[in-house]
């Protein structure tokens, strides 16, 4: 394809932009689309180490039981009985995401299930954090 | 702004697109930058509905039981103490082997470290890979 020289003055685009601009704005729209913002607790925990563990995917709620047994959603601290409310509004924005539980290696065993509960109660598959291989 | 019609030749563009392809640009590399996957591993420890059937009176669930100290007791007639790790795997698996339907129920007191119960789920998975070993958590006093 020769571009005739005789007549063109100043730049003209030779790149057909209109194509380019379809492909950008496709992608563009597929990640504004896919992209779920997933709420971090907020709370760093040790978490304890499994063999058998699995990794959990599309993932949007993660809850964090500190070895004070503190329980931390969206970087907020809550009760044990508002577990499941916080849980419920969070998973509207993705509900067939499972929820996972970041439990520390010290936390009470107790508090934890009840936590989990609490989240089964909701309905969402659960699980509990593991390290990561 | 009245605008001279001039006569045009073909079609030229009035939008200015470099402005509007900067931003484009940089919202797409915005996202693809932050569109970080989520790594998490874990044990799924959803509890079954209630229409799981209940249990046949033959089939006796295998009791692994964690106490407040964080000792773990394998029920043989009275009670074993075991040590961690390996143990409790090769007990469940000789369990199994005499009652393939056993479901494990981990039986953690209540202060015991969620660590060494996921550590005994863990172990109690390994027990055997096909059907995989239904394991369940359940808290007691203490």
């Amino acid at each position: 394809m020769r571009s005739r020289r005789t007549e063109e003055q100043g730049e003209e685009e030779d790149i057909n932009l209109t194509p380019m601009l379809d492909i950008v704005f496709i992608m563009l729209i597929f990640f504004i689309v896919t992209a779920t913002f997933i709420r971090e607790p907020g709370v760093d925990v040790l978490k304890p180490d499994a063999q058998k563990d699995a990794r959990i995917p599309g993932v949007a709620v993660l809850v964090a039981v500190t070895e004070d047994n503190e329980i931390y959603i969206d970087g907020d601290q809550v009760e044990v009985h508002e577990v499941r409310p916080e849980v419920e509004r969070l998973r509207t924005e993705n509900p067939k995401g499972p929820v996972v539980i970041q439990a520390d290696e010290e936390a009470d065993t107790g508090v934890v299930v009840q936590v989990m509960n609490q989240v089964n109660a909701t309905g969402a598959r659960v699980s509990v954090s593991t390290k990561e291989d | 702004m009245s605008r001279k019609l001039k006569k045009r030749q073909g079609d030229e563009t009035e939008v200015n697109l470099t402005p509007m392809l900067d931003i484009v640009f940089i919202m797409l590399i915005f996202f693809i930058v932050t569109a970080t996957f989520v790594r998490e591993q874990g044990i799924d420890v959803t509890s079954p509905d209630k229409d799981q059937p209940p249990d046949q009176p033959d089939i006796v669930a295998i009791v692994v039981a964690v106490d407040p100290n964080n000792n773990i007791f394998v029920e043989e007639g009275g009670q074993l103490r075991q040590v961690d790790v390996r143990s409790v795997r090769a007990n469940v698996a000789r369990k199994l082997a005499e009652n393939r339907e056993s479901p494990v129920v981990v039986q953690a007191a209540e202060t015991s470290d969620m660590g060494v119960v996921v550590r005994v789920m863990d172990q109690a998975k390994l027990a055997r890979d096909n059907p995989p070993v239904p394991v369940s958590i359940a808290t007691t006093e203490g």
